[in-house]
């Protein structure tokens, strides 16, 4: 006899196994992001505070930002924000103004315009973070590469 | 008709996820691009906290941001957790157990912006 089902089980075999189409990648990584911006803060509400309740660990929580894990960190949530909130948008306009365009052959369009849209606002960011991060943790200046650089 | 009906908690939660979430367009991503982009972790220091929390206009500003972004992720998170748990009672503790979480980090973070950083103090 099949082991009784969870609504945990359920789901994590519905995530493995349910081919979904783009609406349920797009529900996915919404709240993938919004859970992981959540986590970081959390830490961050609390690791400010230090500022006022302990400011001699402030420097000491900051310090750990500026490690190089950290900073990829950063530019992957600089792109959880950006995604949660062109997605947030997304569903927000369509709930409230165009239920219409809920029809799956239309989210399979707004879906992939929120992806564009986000790696668009993204990139730019991330770009400059992975210049300050070679600049600041590997002295690598990558603007004295360009031929029109320093 | 329809408007004369007083709305459920739950319908005015889902409104309230939708409005704070178009408000955490502006607050939120100017956060992270000034902050992490064109600040940068390596210039951020408790100096830097100082000043910025000297300024009411910044305060303010940052309060919204707890507020807002707080709030819409805890009950994003309330959400979450109704997907996978479905017994009412244990649905019960674990929005208590929310409420407090948000309750007590929020009024930590609220002291702090209306404190502000004291520089002074590090040894
Ligand atoms: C940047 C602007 C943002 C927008 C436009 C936005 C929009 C939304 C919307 C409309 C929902 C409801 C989704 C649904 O009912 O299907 C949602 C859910 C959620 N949001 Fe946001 N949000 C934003 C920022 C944030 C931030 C900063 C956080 C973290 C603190 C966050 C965490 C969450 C979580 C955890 C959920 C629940 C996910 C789920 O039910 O699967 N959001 N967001
Ligand atoms: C890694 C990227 C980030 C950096 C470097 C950063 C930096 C900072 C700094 C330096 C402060 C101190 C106050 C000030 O200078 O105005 C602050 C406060 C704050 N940040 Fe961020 N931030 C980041 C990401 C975020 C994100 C993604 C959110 C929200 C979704 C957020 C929400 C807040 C809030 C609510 C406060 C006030 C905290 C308190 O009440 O003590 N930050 N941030």
């Amino acid at each position: 006899m099949a082991a009784p089902s969870t609504p945990l089980k359920n789901t994590v075999k519905g995530y493995a196994t349910y081919m979904g189409r783009e609406g349920h990648y797009a529900f996915l990584l919404h709240r993938l992001t919004g859970l992981g911006v959540l986590l970081f803060l959390i830490i961050h509400i609390l690791d400010t505070s230090t500022v006022y309740f302990y400011p001699s660990l402030y420097e000491h929580a900051i310090e750990l930002y500026r490690a190089t894990p950290f900073m990829l960190g950063e530019i992957g949530l600089l792109f959880a924000v950006i995604y949660h909130g062109v997605n947030g948008l997304r569903i927000a306009v369509t709930d409230m103004w165009m239920p219409k365009r809920w029809a799956i052959a239309k989210q399979r369009v707004s879906v992939r315009v929120a992806l564009v849209v986000a790696t668009i606002l993204w990139a730019p960011g991330a770009l400059v973070m992975f210049y300050n991060m070679l600049l600041h943790n590997f002295h690598i200046d990558l603007l004295a590469y360009l031929p029109f650089g320093k | 008709m329809a408007s004369k009906i007083k709305p459920s908690f739950e319908t005015t939660a889902w409104r309230w996820m939708r409005y704070s979430g178009i408000l955490l367009i502006p607050l939120a991503w100017f956060h992270v691009y000034l902050q992490d982009v064109i600040v940068g972790v390596h210039a951020i220091n408790i100096d830097y906290v100082a000043v910025r929390l000297a300024d009411a206009g910044w305060v303010t500003y940052n309060f919204f941001l707890l507020l807002f972004a707080f709030a819409h992720g805890m009950y994003g998170l309330r959400q979450v957790m109704f997907d996978y748990v479905h017994k009412e009672r244990t649905r019960r503790i674990f929005s208590i157990l929310l409420l407090i979480v948000w309750l007590v980090i929020s009024t930590i973070g609220a002291i702090a912006l209306a404190m502000g950083a004291r520089p002074e103090l590090v040894q």
